[in-house]
Parts: structure tokens; C-alpha cells; sequence
């Protein structure tokens, strides 16, 4: 284990006090520190929202990027240097909303990375609108006849289209999720953490004690985590009981194992082929 | 007056085409001459009325020329379309079958030549080959050709070929054709590419490992051929994503772990991507776009050409910061630019935009000069070592140039913070009034020297008191048009922009200074670079001539419409 204190930040946490973030903060530099992965090989990639400044509160490399768009960003970043540990620190309307095309073809991409959606259910950053995991009949200021889209469920999306390790975490569950974490940094190819997070200021709904009445952590002992058909009935949990850890795992090779130029050494470590260049240039002469 | 010739293949796409215009342009470039081809098409795979349009000359040539001295019409409606553009004295050539008869008609039994050779699919060498007749040019170059194409091939694919090309030969022994001319045997002039492969092949000279992009015309085929090329032991990745926003953003996050990386891709992707650009101009993150042009708005025309995103490329932001802009005219200046905008974009940590267009990355050249790759690639990025104290790296460290010492992530100990918030040096969040004047001065505080590396524009008689002036890829028929102008008499000159961005103002300015006339040459209906030259030099054009009904620049029209 490597001490923890070497992932804390010195820049000023101004989440609300009770925030769920905070559960979610300790998990992170928890798994991290447990699977000894220091923080100059860690790259936190995150968008906009409260879920999106975590990175500013860990000590490691950070790329805050904009709404919706972690996704792209850290499977570039994956690419061009897989000796880096990625991890995507977003939110339910990053991920689900702004970016949910990026969701939907990072599950089919398979990167090696890991991504860890801080799902509340309520936009935190802008005060408190309906976000794509709002439940029906949620009233808001911006919704004041309630919400009447259909909640996105992001655990039965992510099985339809064949991802390869789908959990569920819940921030007041913080060892819990910290294993979560753990697993899905030595899962290869894209793991998907949906976390489930009160927002103390502007979601009275799913409240902590809301979520204790729900959440169960299915057994390891007796869940088949390789069974996709059980995975999505799972995924339709919600209401009643809410289960929590690996739902679903699954093998393929991952985006940068199908990539003949990432076979060895790191795209950003390898050689530049001068030479190789030149043939080229001078084939292009001789073809034609 | 030596050999200029412009020979246009009609027909469906689909027909053939391509394979008529490669056998014959193969040959002329194995020949030592110069040629030069463009490619019109409708956005359809197979149908519509299509055609390739070849023009072969002694001497360097980058456009099209406006009238036709042989027109081989693969079907009835390519004969109708064309036949009025042909010049006192052109051939139609056309196959019997169709049974159009005329003066200037030249009928041959294509197919049937092509049946008794071993099969329809040989028409093409049969027509080609026919057409090498016509100019009095030698078999044995179009069977090397052949020879090239198909020698891998079984062997009865290249036998019928050869026969195909030996009978199509035979058949016009005794036709005559005025612009028929004596070949000599001359080495190539040079490679023979597409514009779009010019660019590719730059990028790869530069050393870029990384290229994301979604398929859009004309830039597609920038990536098809970085994918092709990339499969020949380069470390290179290139992948299709999701949407345009995705190609930007995945390029920077692979640019600031270290690679280099582009997307390509035209207008309406580009709009997709402004968000990223400033991304990639917060957080300082090298990033090269190729903006390959084309008629809008919107959707546009999806296969033809134009120059009028240059405003949209200078001004496309969320608040302000500095970029580079290029606007290559040539397949050698292409080759070159890509090059600069890798380097300069990581030199000044700032994003560079090429604009190339539907007409350049889809028209055949010949690179007069060769590919040269640098022996070695210069980077501009701090490992530890260069770093006093790594434990407290500032990756936006307030510098007197604006440039801030870049260390990659994962590269030693320093942690590389970055956002796309406004920050301090240490690339936390800010909002702090100092710290947002200090960043948004640094980023700024570039565009000195970034305007010093701007290539002055290209003279072309530019001591004349009548200046035409144009970017990009237009290049070739400005200075064809100066030529026939200057043979009308006329004290004309051309100055063309490929580095417009930082614009280079003085050197501009004393450029146009005292000159009587002044005319933009441009892609555009609003003369879009004689309005950055007015607005950063305060010289008003006094003419223009400005097209924007998605066609190439000819020469002679050029010249016609400044006669009027």
C-alpha cells in the first residue's frame, strides 16, 4: 500500500458539507493507494459538473476537460501512453447527458480505462434541474410539473451494449466502493461504476435514507457475474431494492489490445522511423 | 506555345472513369510530363453524370484548363453535357454502340475491341490506350503501366489487358488528332498524388502518431490514406469515432499525453469541434485540424469545392486566443505546411488549422519536388531533468514569451494539472481577478513571435501595379491567369497567402502599398481574406473576383472576368 496521504490535494474542496463526492474522494485514493499505483502514473479525465473538479482533489495527473467529453479525452490519452493508469470522473448528466454518445461508443471502444459516474440524479453545479437519471414526477424549478421523461438506466444500456464490467457503488459505502474501484482498475477493458449519491442540497428525493432502505451488495459467493441475463434483471432493480457491485464482467480484448502499433512499447515511448518514413516517400516515387 | 492538352473522361460513376484518367495520367507522368486532373462527381456512389478532367503539359501546371481538346465519353450523356465545351478542331471520342455521329465525332468500337481482348472489363485499357494513339504516343509506355497495375495480378488479367491496349492502338493508326505531339523520353517530373495525400504524408513527416476523425467530405480521405500508410510499420493510430466532437477531443487527449495528433475533417465538422479548439487553447495542448472546405451552409454541397470557412477558422472561439492558420496551395506546399503547423503548434503550444478544400484534396498533381523527412524531429516538451524542482511543476508557469515549460504526464515525477477551466500557474481552478488577467496576457503574449514565423506571401510579379491576390488553392490558375494577362500586356502580378494567421501585417502592408489595383481572388462571395487584409492593414482592395458556385478557378476565366 502506498500512503495515502501522498494522493491528497492542497487546492480548497468546496463541495457542499454531507456531499456524497466526499465518499467517493476516499474510495478513489483508497483503491489507489491499496493497489500501490503512485500518482504520477494516474490520470484523472473529467468533464463538468461537482463530479467533474474530484480530479482537483486528488494528487495526480489531471485533465479537466469540458461537458460531456472525458471519455474521448482519456481514451486518447490511453492510447498514446497505456502505461498510464486512466480513470473518468463524471457525473449523470456528463456522462448520460452532454456525453452519452461518447458513453455509448466508449462501451463498444472497450478502452482500459475506468469510469466512475457520480450519479445523484440532479444537476449539483447549476442549481439543481432534473438530469437524465431524475425520476419520473421529480420537481424542480426548471420542471415544476415534474419530470416526464423516463429515467436513463445507465447499468441496462451499458449490458445491451456488451460492456465488459458493469458495478454499481454507493458513496456512503465507501470500502465497498473502494473495491469496485480496485476490480475495475484490474478489469482490461472499460469499466463502468454508476455510483449512487445523495445530493444533500438539491435532491430530497434520494436521500441517504433513501438509499438505505434500497441498496443490498449482491453475494460474491452466489451471484454469476458472467450471467447476462440475471445482469439485466438486476438492471431493472431500482424502486424496491438496489443492488450494489460487479453486476456483470465480461472478457474481450480491449481497444488498445486491438491496435498492432501499441503492441510494445507506449505510442508517446516509441521510436520515431525515420527510415521507415523515408521508404515510404520513396515507394511513393517508385509506384508511380 | 509547347504541349497543353486537356482531355476530359465522362460517363456514370462507376463507368470507369478513374481507371481511363489513372491509365492515361500514368503514362504522361512516366513520359516526364507534366499533368494535372480534377475530379467532379455528384454524392452518389454509382449514376449521376461524373467526370475526370486531365490536363498534360511541359511545363508545371495546378489547374484545370476551361475548354476541351478530347472528350472520351463513356455514355450519350457525357457527349451531351460536354460537347460544347470542346475547342475548335477537339474529338469527341465515343464508343460506335451509342451511335452518335458529327464532325468533330470520333467513333470506335470500345466494347467490341474490349470483347475480342477477352472481355468488357478491359474497355478501359482499350479506351486509354486509344487515347495514347490520339497524341501520338508510344504502346510500350501504357503496357509498363499495365505492367504495374495488373503484373501481380493471374496472368490472363494482364494478357488481356496488353491485347486490349494493342487493338485500341490499332484502331486510331489513322485517325488525326491536331494536338497530337512528339513524345520524348524524359524521367518523371515527380510523384504523381492527390492533395488529400500530400497532407497525409506531411503529417506523417511530422512525426503524428495519433489522428481521430468521422467521415466527412473531402477530408476522408486524408485519414483513409494515414490508415493505409500506418499499416506499414509507422507507430500510428488512427481511429473513426463517434462524432466530430469526439475526434477533437480524443486528438487532445492524446496530444497532451505526448503524441502528436490531428482529425480532419470540413465545415460542418469543424463547427462541431469549435468547443474543442478552445479547449486545446486553454489548456495549451498541441493540436493540428484540417479543415478541408467545401460549399455550406449547413450540409452545403457535399462534393464540390470552396474557400469560405477562412473567417470561420480565424474567429471560431469561445472568448479569444491565438491559433495558427495555413492555407497550402500546392501538393508541395501541402507537404511542407503540415509540417509547420505540427511543429509551430507545439512550439507555441497553441492549435493549427489547415484549410485545404474539396478541389485540392481531390485533384492529381505532380510533386516537382521530392518529400524530403528531417533527420530528426524537433519536440518541445521538459522531462524531470530540465525541470528545477519536478515535485512543484507549474504547468502554466507565467513566462515572458506566454510559453510555459511543458512536461507530459507520466513522464517522471511531475504531475501535469490541466483544465479547461481558467487557472493558475499550477493548473488549478481560478476565478481570481490577478490570475485570469495573468493567464488570459500569457496565452496572448505569443502572438508576437508566433506573427514571426509567418511566412511572408508568395510574389508573382509582384513589383506590377496590378495585383491579383488569393489563398490556398487557387495558387495554380492565379498565376496562369497573371501569365495570359501579362501576355494581354498588362502589368499584372499575384501575391498568394498560405501562413494568414497571426496575420502578417507590415510585411502585407508594404507589399500592397502604392499598388493602383488591388483584386481578391477568392472562393468566397465576400472576399473573406481582403477583409483581414483591410481590417489588419487598413489597405483596401479595390477589386475582386469571387466565385462561389462550387467549381474550381479556371485561368482563362479568371482573365475574362477581370476583362469585363
Amino acid at each position: 500500500m502506498i500512503d495515502i496521504s501522498r494522493y491528497d490535494s492542497t487546492f480548497e474542496n468546496k463541495w457542499c458539507p454531507g456531499c456524497g463526492n466526499f465518499g467517493i474522494l476516499q474510495a478513489m485514493k483508497h483503491a489507489l493507494s491499496s493497489l500501490t499505483i503512485p500518482p504520477e502514473k494516474v490520470l484523472i479525465v473529467s468533464g463538468i459538473g461537482q463530479a467533474g473538479k474530484t480530479p482537483h482533489f486528488i494528487r495526480c495527473n489531471m485533465f479537466h476537460g469540458l461537458h460531456g467529453r472525458a471519455l474521448p479525452v482519456a481514451t486518447g490519452a490511453k492510447v498514446a501512453n497505456h502505461d498510464l493508469t486512466v480513470l473518468v470522473s463524471s457525473g449523470d448528466g456528463d456522462c448520460y447527458g452532454e456525453g452519452g454518445n461518447h458513453f455509448i461508443h466508449a462501451i463498444r471502444r472497450n478502452p482500459n480505462i475506468t469510469l466512475l459516474v457520480h450519479n445523484n440524479q440532479v444537476y449539483g453545479l447549476t442549481k439543481g434541474q432534473a438530469s437524465p437519471t431524475s425520476s419520473i414526477g421529480m420537481i424542480t424549478k426548471l420542471q415544476p410539473h415534474g419530470v416526464h421523461q423516463t429515467p436513463f438506466n445507465p447499468i441496462l444500456v451499458a449490458l445491451s451494449l456488451g460492456a465488459t464490467f458493469v458495478a454499481r457503488g454507493f458513496s456512503g459505502k465507501i470500502q465497498q466502493l473502494s473495491q469496485l474501484i480496485q476490480q475495475g482498475i484490474q478489469h482490461r477493458g472499460f469499466s463502468i461504476i454508476d455510483i449512487c449519491q445523495p445530493c444533500v442540497s438539491f435532491n430530497s428525493i434520494n436521500t441517504y435514507p433513501w438509499y438505505q432502505k434500497r441498496i443490498y451488495e449482491l453475494d460474491e459467493a452466489t451471484h454469476n457475474r458472467s450471467d447476462l441475463k440475471h445482469a439485466m434483471e438486476l438492471a431493472t432493480e431500482w424502486e424496491e431494492r438496489i443492488p450494489l457491485g460487479i453486476i456483470y464482467q465480461s472478457q474481450r480484448p480491449a481497444f488498445e489490445d486491438t491496435i498492432d502499433a501499441l503492441k510494445t512499447l507506449p505510442l508517446v515511448k516509441q521510436e520515431t522511423q525515420v527510415d521507415q518514413l523515408r521508404t515510404i516517400m520513396n515507394n511513393e516515387h517508385k509506384r508511380n | 506555345m509547347g504541349i497543353d492538352i486537356s482531355i476530359q473522361i465522362g460517363g456514370e460513376a462507376g463507368q470507369g472513369i478513374q481507371t481511363v484518367g489513372q491509365l492515361l495520367s500514368l503514362v504522361c507522368q512516366k513520359a516526364g510530363l507534366y499533368v494535372f486532373a480534377i475530379n467532379d462527381y455528384e454524392s452518389r456512389v454509382r449514376g449521376g453524370e461524373s467526370f475526370l478532367q486531365l490536363r498534360i503539359a511541359d511545363r508545371p501546371i495546378d489547374a484545370p484548363y476551361h475548354r476541351l481538346h478530347l472528350l472520351i465519353a463513356l455514355d450519350r450523356k457525357a457527349y451531351d453535357l460536354h460537347k460544347s465545351e470542346l475547342d475548335d478542331g477537339g474529338l469527341v471520342m465515343i464508343d460506335t454502340e451509342i451511335g452518335v455521329e458529327g464532325d468533330s465525332v470520333f467513333t470506335l468500337p470500345i466494347n467490341a475491341l474490349a470483347k475480342q481482348a477477352g472481355g468488357l472489363i478491359t474497355a478501359n485499357t482499350v479506351a486509354a490506350s486509344a487515347c495514347i494513339g490520339l497524341l501520338g504516343g508510344p504502346l510500350t509506355l501504357l503496357n509498363e503501366v499495365l505492367e504495374d497495375l495488373f503484373g501481380k495480378k493471374e496472368k490472363s488479367v494482364m494478357d488481356k489487358n496488353l491485347m486490349a491496349a494493342s487493338l485500341g492502338f490499332k484502331a486510331v493508326q489513322l485517325a488525326k488528332f491536331q494536338w497530337a505531339f512528339s513524345w520524348q523520353e524524359k524521367e518523371p517530373k515527380g510523384i504523381m498524388l492527390d492533395g488529400a495525400q500530400s497532407i497525409a504524408l506531411g503529417a506523417l513527416a511530422s512525426d503524428c502518431r495519433f489522428a481521430a476523425f468521422y467521415p466527412m467530405s473531402p477530408a476522408t480521405a486524408i485519414m483513409s490514406y494515414l490508415v493505409s500508410y500506418g499499416q506499414k510499420g509507422l507507430p500510428v493510430v488512427v481511429e473513426q469515432v463517434e462524432d466530430e466532437i469526439a475526434a477533437v477531443n480524443m486528438a487532445i487527449g492524446a496530444s497532451f499525453a505526448g503524441v502528436r495528433s490531428m482529425t480532419a475533417t470540413s465545415g460542418g465538422g469543424f463547427c462541431l469541434m469549435t468547443e474543442g479548439l478552445g479547449l486545446a487553447a486553454i489548456s495549451e495542448t498541441p493540436l493540428v485540424i484540417v479543415n478541408a472546405q467545401r460549399p455550406g451552409p449547413a450540409t452545403g454541397m457535399a462534393t464540390r469545392t470552396a474557400q469560405a470557412d477562412l473567417l470561420f477558422a480565424i474567429y471560431a472561439s469561445q472568448d479569444e486566443f491565438p491559433r495558427f492558420i495555413f492555407a497550402p496551395g500546392t501538393i508541395n506546399e501541402a507537404y511542407d505546411t503540415m509540417q509547420k503547423a505540427f511543429l509551430l503548434s507545439e512550439k507555441y503550444q497553441v492549435p493549427s488549422i489547415v484549410l485545404v478544400d474539396h478541389f485540392f484534396n481531390t485533384s492529381l498533381y505532380i510533386a516537382d519536388k521530392p518529400f524530403q523527412v528531417p533527420d530528426r524531429i524537433e519536440r518541445f516538451y521538459v522531462t524531470d531533468q530540465e525541470i528545477s524542482n519536478p515535485a512543484s511543476y507549474l504547468r502554466f508557469q507565467v513566462t515572458p514569451d506566454g510559453i510555459s515549460p511543458r512536461a507530459l504526464p507520466c513522464n517522471g515525477d511531475a504531475l501535469v494539472l490541466v483544465t479547461g477551466n481558467e487557472h493558475s500557474e499550477d493548473g488549478h481552478n481560478s476565478e481570481a481577478i490577478d490570475v485570469r488577467i495573468a493567464m488570459a496576457d500569457k496565452r496572448m503574449k505569443k502572438i508576437a513571435a508566433m506573427t514571426k514565423e509567418m511566412k511572408p506571401p508568395e510574389s508573382y510579379y509582384g513589383d506590377a501595379e496590378m495585383l491579383l491576390l488569393g489563398w490556398g488553392s487557387s495558387k495554380g490558375a492565379i498565376r496562369e491567369a497573371v501569365d495570359i494577362l501579362r501576355k494581354y500586356g498588362m502589368d499584372a502580378g499575384c501575391l498568394h497567402f498560405v501562413d494568414i494567421w497571426p496575420f502578417p501585417a507590415q510585411i502585407v502592408a508594404d507589399m500592397l502599398k502604392k499598388k493602383k489595383r488591388i483584386v481578391m481572388v477568392e472562393g468566397n462571395m465576400t472576399a473573406q481574406l481582403g477583409r483581414i487584409i483591410k481590417e489588419q492593414t487598413g489597405i483596401a482592395y479595390t477589386h475582386t473576383l469571387l466565385k462561389y458556385d462550387g467549381r474550381p478557378f479556371y485561368p482563362q476565366k479568371i482573365v475574362d472576368q477581370f476583362m469585363q
